[in-house]
């Protein structure tokens, strides 16, 4: 068996694809600690634009949708995600795009169960991103969500804020989106100062006593509310100092 | 941009007035795809959004809120009845602007849910609240989601203003019949329900017809609720209501409340109605609008809905002669009647039919949940349910597991329409 491992960028990922194709016995992961067989021969794939450009465009051929369905595979925080992503790229080169109906093959129903988790979290986070405003009035949300998902969810929120300066802050991947009230651009951030407006705190409490307000206590769900909300969102929500604590 | 805000809502106000709000059931932003305007704040989401859950597992996605709750009424059920011996509060335009936006730009919440308690006249209410709404969009420039409750008797011409403006609008209807109307909301008439919706309907139908792009009149519709167990209509009659304002008005929700006692009064029952009921009024609901059934077969004119099977369970019961049906070749509208299988589930077996033909694994692995529809399928030939009077006890037993156990019931159960209620959609 040959493993190929990738720097775990997405022109990494097609580059392997490309060495990988015509092997028998291949396994593509970026993650390097991979449980070895004895007879693993390990491949460190050098990442190659080119060869990365004409498998793309050898999918898209096939299915113009597919390079997106990638896309969103990638971002995944599946462990397995090279691999399903490689034997899913190898079914639509054979079988084209009628491939996304098959909705009984094995491959199909494991790359629709995480581009779902992807963008699932992509439309919760629409819900469960919280700005704080600061000092200058400009817009700041903190996050970690599971998936790679800052690029995609501030389009949204750059629609929705219009002329309003934002940054949304992915904390674990140390990168946030950035808008001037313009345009809006990614970069790498580490630790970012916050001054607070002064009335920051105003509102956050007005939403914390609205939270409570509107809760019926006569048909309590908690159970329910978790399910909808997962506890390890709580952390970015402003409300989660009025959340059950015993978690 | 830091200036200062003069029209703040204390921490009181905001606790009284979302308090007398929170019986209304609706919390959906969905249906409407308003774009934001140069330098506004704001747009509307067609699949809708929730912000937040509450503990009693409701979705958060409006500020739902009250002008006033300083009532000139005293309708029997609600608990902001004249006559009720609760704090009262009233808000200005500005405040609710204001606060709509400071939440709003925090992501807190997708817009705002707009009622009042009739405060003086129903037109002095109305027309308050046609003011904000109209202060909200144009002065602050708002273009998030706004739903807004219509009082009954007002002039109809500050409804058909309003609905430029706004997304959503909804009567509650509340009381099923008319005579329980006069019973219990003596000042609510079914004309003062019923006429405003329909011009509201015949504006929305004007606006479609003529291609209407700016200021077309409620983009996301009209919805209404109906409270359940505080006055004697049957199930029967209540969906026989339901059926014809999807049907005839184009409602795009009817919401159900199940009664809870928290006034004691002789003309009011005084156990609740149980969520059972109305977890059984929604899906029956469900099937109404997504299923392609219709109420007469569901349930009698004067009957309740089975309280031991979901409806779907009780049709299919009935008639045991159309099953077992064949997954590989039924057609959409029959996989659709079979219990247990979703509108979802249903599309994905006939995309994956068309490929190869499906055995029980292949629908376990495509995550088709097969506890009950096992006893109403064949896959390739092949049966696996209980015989004849067997399936009855059978989903007895998993229906008994699936109300019981649990303290109290999900509304959203089955996986298709918890992930509606997770966008949502509901």
């Amino acid at each position: 068996m040959k493993i190929f491992i990738t720097d775990g960028t997405s022109d990494g990922f097609f580059t392997a694809v490309f060495d990988a194709y015509k092997e028998d016995d291949a396994v593509i992961t970026s993650q390097e600690n991979e449980q070895l067989r004895f007879d693993t021969e390990i491949i460190n794939v050098a990442t190659d634009s080119q060869k990365a450009m004409r498998v793309r465009a050898r999918l898209d051929k096939a299915d113009r949708f597919a390079t997106g369905d990638i896309d969103l595979v990638l971002r995944s925080n599946d462990s397995l995600k090279e691999q399903a992503a490689f034997e899913y790229i190898k079914l639509i080169i054979k079988n084209g795009r009628a491939v996304r109906k098959m909705l009984s093959n094995p491959t199909v129903i494991g790359i629709s169960e995480i581009i779902g988790r992807v963008t699932g979290e992509l439309h919760k986070m629409k819900g469960f991103m919280r700005f704080m405003e600061t000092s200058s009035g400009a817009l700041y949300a903190p996050y970690s969500p599971d998936n790679d998902i800052t690029d995609l969810i501030a389009p949204h929120f750059k629609a929705r804020l219009g002329a309003h300066k934002f940054a949304i802050h992915d904390v674990k991947r140390k990168k946030a989106a950035l808008c001037d009230g313009k345009t809006w651009f990614m970069a790498d951030v580490g630790d970012a100062d916050v001054y607070l407006s002064e009335y920051e705190k105003v509102f956050e409490d007005l939403w914390k006593k609205y939270y409570v307000s509107v809760n019926i206590k006569e048909r309590p769900h908690e159970k329910q509310m978790k399910g909808y909300m997962p506890v390890r969102y709580w952390k970015f929500l402003p409300e989660k100092g009025i959340l059950p604590t015993d978690e | 941009m830091l200036c200062g805000i003069h029209d703040m809502l204390d921490a009181t106000t905001l606790q009284i007035l979302t308090e007398s709000a929170k019986y209304d059931v609706s919390c959906s932003s969905s249906g409407s795809k308003r774009a934001n305007k140069a330098g506004g704040l704001g747009n509307a989401s067609v699949g809708g959004i929730c912000h937040s859950f509450t503990l009693d597992g409701r979705c958060i996605s409006l500020l739902k809120i009250l002008m006033s709750n300083e009532c000139a009424y005293d309708c029997e059920y609600c608990p902001n009845r004249r006559s009720a011996d609760v704090r009262r509060a009233h808000t200005t335009p500005d405040e609710i602007c204001e606060l709509t936006i400071n939440f709003y730009k925090r992501n807190y919440i997708e817009g705002l849910f707009l009622s009042s308690a009739v405060f003086d006249t129903p037109n002095k209410t109305m027309e308050l609240l046609v003011e904000t709404v109209i202060k909200l969009r144009k002065q602050y420039n708002f273009n998030g989601y706004i739903h807004l409750k219509g009082i009954p008797h007002a002039d109809e011409g500050l409804a058909l203003k309003a609905a430029k403006y706004v997304d959503r609008m909804s009567y509650n209807i509340e009381l099923p019949s008319e005579k329980s109307l006069k019973l219990l909301a003596p000042q609510k008439t079914k004309d003062s329900l019923i006429i405003p919706m329909k011009k509201l309907h015949t504006a929305i139908i004007y606006d479609r017809e003529n291609n209407v792009k700016r200021g077309r009149s409620l983009p996301a519709g009209q919805t209404t609720q109906m409270i359940v167990g505080a006055s004697p209509e049957s199930d029967g009659h209540i969906l026989r209501l339901t059926e014809y304002l999807y049907r005839h008005m184009e409602l795009k929700r009817v919401y159900y409340s199940s009664y809870i006692p928290v006034i004691e009064s002789p003309l009011l029952p005084a156990t609740p109605a149980g969520l059972l009921r109305e977890h059984r009024l929604y899906q029956a609901d469900w099937l109404i609008r997504f299923y392609g059934f219709d109420v007469d077969e569901l349930c009698g004119e004067s009957e309740n809905l089975c309280t031991d099977y979901d409806p779907k369970c009780a049709w299919a019961l009935k008639n045991m002669h159309l099953f077992p049906v064949e997954i590989n070749t039924a057609p959409l509208e029959m996989l659709l009647r079979v219990p247990g299988i979703g509108a979802k589930s249903a599309y994905k077996i006939t995309e994956a039919r068309r490929f190869c033909a499906l055995d029980f694994d292949n629908l376990a692995k495509m995550r088709i949940v097969l506890k009950r529809a096992r006893h109403f399928i064949t896959c390739k030939g092949k049966f696996f349910g209980a015989e004849g009077n067997a399936v009855r006890a059978a989903l007895l037993i998993d229906e008994k597991n699936r109300t019981d156990g649990n303290e109290q019931l999900s509304l959203f159960s089955d996986r298709d329409n918890a992930l509606s209620a997770l966008t949502g959609e509901l």
